[in-house]
């Protein structure tokens, strides 16, 4: 479904009426997002940020035919706000909360892979079509239409790459945030053959971080698929001490599994190209991709 | 979060995993030994491979385990400082290894097992590992499987200390149990080593294991900071130079690596969460302490990427902590971007004109260079 989000998808926002759900369903909206409903359980509030408010899922989807849910739970209330999602017939969730219990990411990834729907999360800053629509908090200013796809385990890191490249001209076709968690939804590995089969993407950029298995995951599905698209990564996480996490509770190093070399070996073995700085990896994608203006 | 093998045990033997006598030193106390010996001391920090790396001591007098504790204490291994050691009993037996972690890719539990544990477990290629579900019983079946060869009296053993160890991992949310080597005689099966690592996001709903982080604050330093202060804080370096202010854990690990590399010291990781700072300067006077009380600052980098705070909000409130810390006596460089930009250079600029303000990064840490320069 990744591949095909568009500005006509409909989306709701469970959560709606708290202080993030009304101010993020009301950005979406702005950028062009087709929000048609949110879900609360406050039963005195009719409408937040110009859509309706129902009392769950099941009612907002047979209401609207709402396909997509962006979640702004807790983290200890993610897991419920999936699983009625889920019930409801919703086929990507998207989940923002920090801090869902590792288990509860378990029992959420069960639950999704069951429903046969898509998970981005826990954990992300959201996904965008550059244009068309965003679901999340990507901000407005890292985004624009363009020929690269960003995937990325880090938010901030994200939006870092994002805006130096918007601001050399060069926007994006396909934006996930994967999210720092160990557990989660749709992993690098996952999104490639998207990214691969999507006309709009000409080159892929990798932002990845120390601990877990995703780049060296991502660089086997690379040589898989045949490689003819470039993909640039940058990791975070070089200085990580073994054992001590950083902010990412996947972002953890244990002896050899998960440090920087083993990504970057694995992932310049295939053809990718691996930076060891932003700048550098805002050149490379200068050089190969910035359209020539005369 | 990995705890040390004194805490880790400790969870083992209250779910019924046999664990070998044992007493924890800490600096000014003594081991009391009981028994004949020999002893094992061993360095209680969290991290993998403290044998290879000299954090692992045998004994055969009490002389020794007194050396081999004095010696320990207060060196740093891997770095992590030694605050305290373990004095075992040392266990007979053969080596076996087990562990249980969650499997990320699977959505379920990864149980591995091999007939020769020890030190070299992850060389020798003797390791097997199966998938299941997340249910002790699904655990019981894949660990049947990996110990068919056993002899059967001790295939019963590693069974039922596999139900305990599946059971606590479940019941506590762990990441991962492993017990590496699991000594195995024709008297019993003893835990040798303890590796738990905890889910920090689970600790609110887990009195238990948030009373063994409590019970450590130096110890699990980072960990009770996280639970009191609510936002991620890592000091990298005690003789550090460079005090970083950020948001985003993946940025931040980035400004440490591109820092290093260009010969600066960090003094430490910091995900501050601008958006959960609600009008209030207190967790920007909080970092800056933490970072002030280090002698060997020379300066401060604050680098906001601001996709949804408010910078102009947010120099203010840099303005008002910088006021409150006087510790901070070293030059500031702002890397501002995102909404408000122009308003929060503005601000600085009158509150604080000694302040470079930037939107460009490589113009910061080109600055940072020159001051780590000139102060070298």
């Amino acid at each position: 479904m990744i591949g095909t989000l568009s500005r006509t998808t409909p989306v709701i926002v469970q959560g709606i009426t708290g202080r993030m759900g009304r101010s993020h369903a009301a950005l979406m909206r702005a950028y062009g997002t087709n929000i048609v409903g949110g879900t609360s359980n406050r039963t005195d509030v009719p409408e937040a940020a110009g859509v309706p408010v129902f009392a769950n899922c099941t009612e907002a989807v047979l209401a609207t035919g709402a396909v997509a849910s962006v979640i702004m739970a807790p983290p200890n209330e993610t897991l419920a706000a999936v699983q009625e999602a889920l019930s409801a017939g919703i086929k990507l969730v998207v989940t923002v909360a920090e801090g869902v219990p590792l288990h509860d990411a378990i029992r959420i990834g069960r639950a999704v892979r069951r429903a046969g729907a898509e998970w981005v999360g826990a954990s992300t800053p959201g996904l965008a079509v550059p244009g068309e629509c965003k679901l999340g908090f990507l901000p407005d200013v890292c985004l624009a239409p363009g020929p690269l796809a960003i995937m990325s385990k880090s938010g901030t890191l994200s939006y870092e790459v994002g805006y130096r490249l918007v601001r050399e001209g060069l926007g994006q076709s396909l934006w996930i945030g994967v999210g720092g968690d160990p557990v989660k939804g749709l992993r690098f590995a996952d999104l490639l053959p998207v990214f691969m089969a999507d006309e709009r993407t000409q080159g892929i950029v990798l932002v990845g971080e120390v601990g877990g298995a995703e780049e060296e995951e991502c660089a086997a599905a690379y040589a898989r698929l045949g490689c003819w698209k470039p993909l640039y990564a940058l990791i975070a996480g070089r200085e990580a001490k073994e054992g001590v996490s950083m902010g990412h509770a996947g972002a953890l190093v244990h002896g050899e599994t998960g440090t920087l070399e083993s990504k970057t070996r694995a992932l310049t073995k295939v053809g990718a190209q691996a930076f060891g700085s932003i700048e550098a990896l805002i050149a490379a994608c200068v050089r190969d991709h910035k359209p020539v203006t005369r | 979060m990995m705890l040390i093998e004194a805490d880790g045990k400790a969870l083992f033997a209250a779910a019924g995993i046999p664990v070998p006598d044992a007493q924890l030193v800490s600096a000014g106390s003594l081991p009391n030994l009981a028994g004949p010996g020999p002893w094992i001391v061993k360095a209680q920090v969290p991290v993998g491979g403290r044998g290879k790396a000299g954090g692992v001591v045998r004994c055969t007098s009490a002389a020794e385990v007194d050396a081999a504790v004095r010696r320990l204490l207060g060196t740093r291994l891997k770095g992590h400082q030694v605050d305290a050691c373990l004095v075992e009993q040392v266990v007979l037996g053969e080596e076996r290894y087990l562990s249980i972690m969650v499997d990320a890719a699977s959505y379920g539990l990864r149980v591995i097992y091999s007939a020769q544990g020890g030190v070299e477990i992850e060389q020798s290629g003797t390791a097997q590992g199966r998938l299941c579900a997340p249910h002790a019983s699904a655990v019981g079946e894949a660990l049947a499987e990996l110990i068919a060869n056993e002899p059967e009296a001790v295939r019963v053993r590693i069974a039922s200390i596999g139900k305990a160890l599946a059971e606590l991992l479940l019941q506590r949310e762990l990441a991962l149990a492993e017990i590496n080597p699991l000594f195995v005689s024709p008297r019993d099966c003893v835990a040798g080593d303890a590796k738990v690592v905890v889910d920090l996001n689970a600790v609110d709903r887990q009195p238990e294991i948030a009373s063994i982080i409590a019970a450590r604050p130096q110890t699990y330093l980072d960990a009770n900071r996280k639970i009191a202060e609510g936002f991620d804080y890592v000091e990298l370096d005690p003789e550090g130079e460079i005090g970083l202010v950020t948001t985003g854990a993946g940025l931040s690990m980035m400004l440490i690596d591109e820092l290093t590399a260009r010969g600066a010291k960090p003094l430490n990781f910091c995900d501050i969460r601008t958006g959960q700072m609600r009008g209030s300067p207190a967790r920007l006077v909080r970092v800056l302490e933490w970072i002030g009380s280090r002698g060997s600052l020379k300066a401060v980098l604050v680098n906001i990427f601001a996709g949804i705070t408010d910078l102009g909000e947010f120099a203010g409130l840099l303005a008002a902590a910088l006021e409150q810390s006087p510790s901070i006596k070293v030059p500031v460089v702002a890397r501002l971007v995102g909404r408000g930009a122009a308003e929060a250079k503005r601000i600085l600029g009158e509150k604080r004109p000694d302040i470079l303000v930037t939107e460009d990064l490589e113009e910061a840490l080109r600055r940072i260079d020159r001051i780590v320069g000139a102060a070298a």
